[in-house]
């Protein structure tokens, strides 16, 4: 089947959009699969009118764009665009399925590594680090032009890889440029929050003196190790309410 | 406070609820943006910038990923600043953290709760989803983004609403030390968060190395300040 390069660009802006939304109905049956097939929806309208089967291969391509699906939400674009264009290029619906299924594990795997665990941390630690030396306000919005200009870029760069490789998407995930951004996302990501830690405590503690400072590494230390050893019963906010409720009390009964 | 900072509040911690998962995720959802804008609402963006930090701490402890269930910090820290803010002087970062805690681990359970109602509303509508049809795809999907607004906006509710029982009956109990206490424990609960999530994204391998290096050279910075 011929390619559709005519309707691609209107189609892939629309669908960028609604990429946005992504997560918006996220559910425990087909997790993102609904917001992919929204996604997915623009790209899919030149079926309507191919083979004069008066729309079936368009909603047999819409009802499989909502099936399960999860990876992570940045790189969706891929998913959809790749499967969009394996629908227009006539693979065969269980071809479609299984390609889609494939994407869901190393999608969201790369973008748990290169996203979650890498930019975001960086930049939130530059920010904290800006803060923690008296930059204020200009820090924080810093953080969110720089942080949202590469969101952007990688899922347009997605949704763009996606209908050019289509079936063929995997060459795309072997871009040199991604790899080499998720090597160096971790250790940047840990130099940078290892900076900001010790910075943000004495932001923080500016305000304490004497038995409180002292107090106060002790409960770091003491929490970080109930934290550590005890990491699948407690969590940070089940520690942070444990101690305020303590706090409060010893407060009351201190004389 | 006036009905019409609650309100802003209310909208603001709407839009942050909103971000975090539905709609667009550009982190204005993370605790370091959330609250100095809600200080700067509140014309006290110090407070926020605190409680921001603060909670970004906290945020550090988990990870976003799949299905998992986590706090959500965001509504929560508009909250605590709204808590903070008002008991300037007396309570300070404790209070806000005790009332953002609780409206985060509230978020947490009520993005379950949503999670559960999409679930049955694709249910419902599942034959005419296997039939193709994108205007009950879109239907469905518009729908749920509708409710996390709703449940967003009732979170912050409940947060602002917390934050107010707080500051009315915590404010002045307490006896200075006891809040010194307090915000110490809210500083150290957040700082070994902090450092027990990064040290467990940064893993046993050679960024370990970077992190140790991060922590000295932040260390020096500190200590020359």
């Amino acid at each position: 089947m011929s390619r559709p390069p005519t309707r691609a660009r209107p189609g892939l802006i629309r669908s960028l959009l609604r990429l946005f939304t992504v997560q918006g109905s996220w559910n425990y049956e087909r997790m993102q699969g609904m917001g992919i097939g929204v996604a997915e929806e623009p790209l899919l309208r030149d079926l309507r009118g191919e083979g004069g089967d008066d729309g079936v291969a368009y909603r047999a391509a819409v009802a499989r764009g909502a099936r399960f699906f999860n990876a992570h939400p940045y790189l969706c674009g891929l998913a959809v665009g790749a499967a969009a264009r394996a629908e227009h290029d006539g693979l065969p619906p269980e071809q479609v399925e299984r390609l889609r299924t494939a994407l869901c594990g190393p999608l969201g795997s790369l973008g748990d590594r290169l996203v979650w665990a890498g930019w975001l941390p960086f930049t939130s630690g530059l920010a904290l680090i800006g803060v923690a030396l008296g930059l204020g306000l200009p820090a924080i919005l810093g953080f969110v032009v720089v942080y949202n200009i590469a969101h952007v870029a990688l899922r347009w760069w997605a949704l763009r890889a996606g209908w050019t490789y289509g079936a063929q998407v995997a060459e795309a995930l072997r871009e040199p440029l991604l790899q080499r951004a998720t090597a160096l996302s971790g250790p940047a990501m840990a130099l940078v929050v290892g900076a900001a830690l010790p910075l943000v405590a004495r932001y923080l503690s500016s305000a304490f003196f004497g038995w409180a400072r002292v107090a106060l590494a002790g409960v770091v230390a003491g929490g970080f190790a109930l934290l550590w050893w005890q990491r699948s019963r407690l969590t940070g906010v089940r520690l942070g309410l444990a101690l305020l409720a303590g706090a409060a009390l010893a407060g009351w009964v201190w004389p | 406070m006036s009905l019409e900072l609650q309100l802003l509040l209310l909208a603001w911690g709407t839009l942050v609820g909103l971000d975090l998962v539905s709609v667009p995720q550009a982190m204005i959802a993370r605790p370091l943006v959330a609250g100095p804008i809600a200080g700067a609402m509140l014309g006290d963006v110090a407070t926020g910038l605190q409680l921001g930090v603060l909670f970004e701490l906290f945020q550090y402890d988990i990870l976003p990923m799949g299905a998992t269930r986590y706090p959500e910090y965001g509504p929560a820290t508009v909250a605590a600043v709204s808590a903070a803010h008002a008991a300037a002087g007396t309570l300070g970062l404790g209070l806000g953290a005790l009332v953002g805690l609780i409206t985060g681990m509230a978020g947490g359970l009520s993005l379950h709760a949503l999670r559960q109602l999409n679930t049955r509303a694709v249910r419902r509508a599942a034959a005419a989803l296997e039939a193709g049809d994108p205007r009950v795809l879109e239907r469905l999907h518009a729908a749920g983004i509708v409710r996390d607004a709703v449940r967003a906006a009732v979170v912050t509710a409940l947060g602002l609403v917390l934050a107010q029982v707080a500051r009315a009956y915590l404010a002045g109990t307490l006896p200075p030390r006891g809040v010194a206490l307090l915000n110490v424990a809210a500083v150290g609960a957040a700082l070994a968060a902090g450092t027990a999530g990064t040290l467990r994204l940064v893993g046993r391998g050679s960024s370990l190395r970077w992190f140790a290096a991060g922590i000295v050279g932040g260390t020096v910075v500190a200590w020359l300040r």
